[in-house]
């Protein structure tokens, strides 16, 4: 029984990282119906950034999170803004152009660090609380409860406030929103700001579990990618339960099958879904087509 | 009798005995180009850098010594490569642009694996000074020579690590011992995994073998199927960041077994700042043998380290670049003791060798097999000390004690 808590808690714990991650990428997809492949290194520059202030500033990583988010939010918009808006009407390009992000970070990151591998250290986040026989670090413990935190006050944000009912409107109908007198591009600037800034404190809240490298955000988009499409694209809610769906495949098959399979076996889970429920366990059927749900 | 005919065909021979002697000339002043294949950019670069930096240093000092191999100076040309597709690239462009006689390399594996089979393809030597993967001279390519270690050599010091420092130091015969071997899946960690198992199961060890792959951002399931085994000894063989990740995991975990081990990782700042002094103090680790062995063993590391610090104005960065400087070393004196730059000749010239242990600087000897395998390469054991790497096995390596073991 002590095994299965265990490795529950470590699932859950998981699923809270894929969860932080994936959430912005999605509401990006959501909205935009970008997907962007640079989401991952938005997170490496969360990440440093939490690094860069902590060797400036002396600022905790957690704390970090102040400066940093704010910096991604703006970067975000200018991406939007310089790169893809000229692009619309051309997703290919889109694409195209997200994943040469990719590389202009990564490159433009290694070139200023010599591909050295930095770590971020916050007493916080060093050991672990007993829960009865269950070990939970608290460092992803704190992770988790940000993702839960951040996923709901989105949530909250999209329905309860104009501008998140501004984005779900141009999500679901473009040119009505605009006929009502929304201003698309400047929803679309912002949504890829918040998408930006949720990598960014998601980097923030990573920097001390992990030795940071340039090529980092790629591990974590990888899976995350597999999370949306799970959970149901352009569902915010489904991009946080999908992260569980997730950590929990990755950490029982890796416990009790071998740690070497976790994925093989996450894939199956993620084709049987797939043929089963195309939309995604919490997306709705069309959804890559009209962009984030009401009911996200 | 003086002809017409027979002085025009002297002056015809003098004029040409002239040209031979003035293209010998320029021939014997033309550099000796050796093309040093490894990644100068992406995650690799540190590394990649530091060891062609040994390269660089090494021709540096023959051609000061010597003026050079075979009465040319010596000049190392860098090819870019961060993956095997580059590294076919990098010799292509080495030897038809830059005109290398001779490759060399490798930070990493794959990137030899490719880089030595391209090399081949033009007739040339490729002389190994750093990739481990067993199966490079396995492969029996006839212009590759290792002068270094193999994946073997690391699994054969880790076990005898296991057995001379930690059962005795745990006071346990080997057949009441249990180690837990954690390797990333790749070729590298798979074929050292496998080398520590055989070994330590023809010992009477009880083993249990867990995998990862070194992309994984959770390896906690990793850390909870080895603390269920409870081992005496964890023995991890991976690269720096799944290292670093599976120690947190550790710690985080509360798995605390008497004796840690890392393989071929871990012995950088990159792992100290991500664990820190404190929870590092006692861990093993099985290293290319680094510049603060004792002179006995490697006579000559103190003078590499004053080498280095002066060329470079600090301290290396990683262990491979000494083990790079001797793998360079043994080629220059199997190139000179051939006469030639030919894979076919050098490849001779290196059976020919037989230098014990101790003859360099990294305590290695030259001694190589049919394969083409210096079999008188081998790793040491260190181990971190006040925030400190210090050499601890074998006896005659160590520059300090083993402390913190069984693990407080």
């Amino acid at each position: 029984m002590t095994e299965i808590l265990n490795i529950l808690a470590v699932g859950l714990l998981l699923g809270g990282i894929y969860a932080l991650v994936s959430v912005g990428l999605n509401l990006i997809f959501g909205v935009i119906r970008v997907v962007n492949f640079a989401q991952g290194e938005f997170v490496m520059l969360g990440m440093y950034g939490a690094l860069a202030a902590q060797l400036a500033l002396g600022l905790d990583p957690y704390l970090g999170a102040v400066l940093i988010l704010p910096a991604l939010f703006a970067l975000g918009c200018a991406v939007y803004w310089l790169i893809l808006r000229p692009l619309q009407g051309e997703p290919m390009m889109q694409i195209f152009a997200t994943f040469g992000l990719l590389m202009l970070i990564q490159n433009a990151v290694l070139a200023a660090t010599g591909g050295v591998a930095f770590s971020a250290n916050s007493s916080l986040a060093v050991g672990s609380v007993s829960l009865g026989p269950v070990q939970v670090g608290t460092g992803r413990l704190i992770v988790l409860i940000a993702a839960s935190v951040v996923t709901g006050g989105l949530a909250w944000y999209l329905r309860a406030t104009w501008h998140g009912k501004a984005i779900r409107a141009v999500a679901q109908d473009r040119a009505a929103a605009k006929l009502m007198g929304v201003n698309v591009q400047r929803i679309y600037t912002i949504s890829f700001g918040i998408g930006a800034a949720l990598a960014g404190l998601a980097g923030c809240l990573l920097a001390p579990l992990y030795s940071m490298t340039p090529q980092i955000g790629i591990n974590f988009i990888l899976p995350a990618f597999a999370v949306v499409v799970l959970g149901g694209l352009g569902s915010v809610a489904g991009a946080y339960l999908g992260g569980f769906v997730v950590g929990l495949t990755e950490a029982f098959s890796g416990y009790y099958l071998d740690p070497a399979l976790k994925h093989a076996v996450l894939f199956v889970v993620f084709i049987v879904v797939l043929v089963i429920r195309p939309q995604g366990l919490f997306g709705h059927a069309g959804a890559e087509e009209v962009g984030l749900r009401e009911t996200s | 009798m003086l002809t017409r005919r027979t002085f025009a065909a002297m002056a015809a021979s003098a004029t040409a005995m002239t040209a031979v002697g003035t293209f010998g000339r320029a021939r014997a002043a033309e550099p000796l180009k050796i093309g040093a294949v490894n990644p100068y950019s992406g995650g690799m670069a540190l590394y990649g850098d530091e060891v062609t930096r040994c390269y660089e240093l090494a021709a540096k000092q023959i051609n000061a010594a010597k003026g050079g191999l075979l009465g040319r100076p010596v000049e190392i040309v860098r090819g870019n490569a961060t993956s095997a597709q580059e590294g076919i690239a990098a010799v292509e462009q080495l030897i038809g642009r830059d005109g290398v006689e001779i490759l060399m390399g490798t930070y990493a594996s794959s990137i030899s694996n490719a880089a030595s089979e391209a090399a081949l393809n033009y007739g040339k030597l490729y002389w190994e000074t750093n990739a481990v993967a067993s199966n490079l001279t396995e492969r029996g390519l006839p212009n590759f020579i290792r002068a270094g270690l193999a994946a073997d050599d690391f699994g054969r010091r880790s076990v005898e690590g296991a057995l001379e420092l930690v059962a005795k130091r745990l006071d346990k015969a080997p057949s009441e011992m249990s180690v837990w071997l954690e390797h990333e899946d790749s070729a590298y960690g798979t074929s050292i995994a496998e080398a520590q198992k055989r070994l330590l199961e023809e010992a009477g060890v009880t083993v249990g073998v867990g995998a990862h792959s070194f992309k994984s951002i959770d390896v906690t399931d990793s850390i909870l199927r080895a603390k269920s085994a409870a081992p005496d000894l964890w023995i991890s063989t991976g690269y720096v960041g799944d290292t670093n990740l599976l120690l947190r995991a550790a710690r985080d975990q509360g798995f605390a077994p008497p004796a840690i081990m890392s393989v071929g990782v871990g012995d950088t700042a990159e792992t100290l700042d991500a664990l820190g002094a404190e929870y590092l103090e006692g861990v093993l680790l099985v290293s290319f043998p680094r510049a603060d062995i004792s002179e006995d063993y490697g006579p000559g590391s103190d003078a590499f380290l004053e080498l280095y610090r002066a060329e470079f104005g600090r301290d290396p960065v990683a262990p491979q670049g000494m083990a790079a400087f001797v793998g360079a070393k043994i080629l220059f004196e199997a190139v000179e003791a051939a006469g030639s730059v030919e894979f076919d000749a050098v490849a001779e010239a290196a059976k020919a060798m037989d230098k014990p242990f101790g003859s360099y600087e990294t305590g290695y000897g030259a001694r190589f097999d049919d394969t083409l395998q210096n079999t008188r390469a081998v790793p040491i054991i260190a181990q971190w000390q006040g925030g400190e790497v210090k050499a601890v096995y074998p006896p005659e390596a160590a520059s300090s004690d083993v402390v913190n073991l069984p693990r407080a």
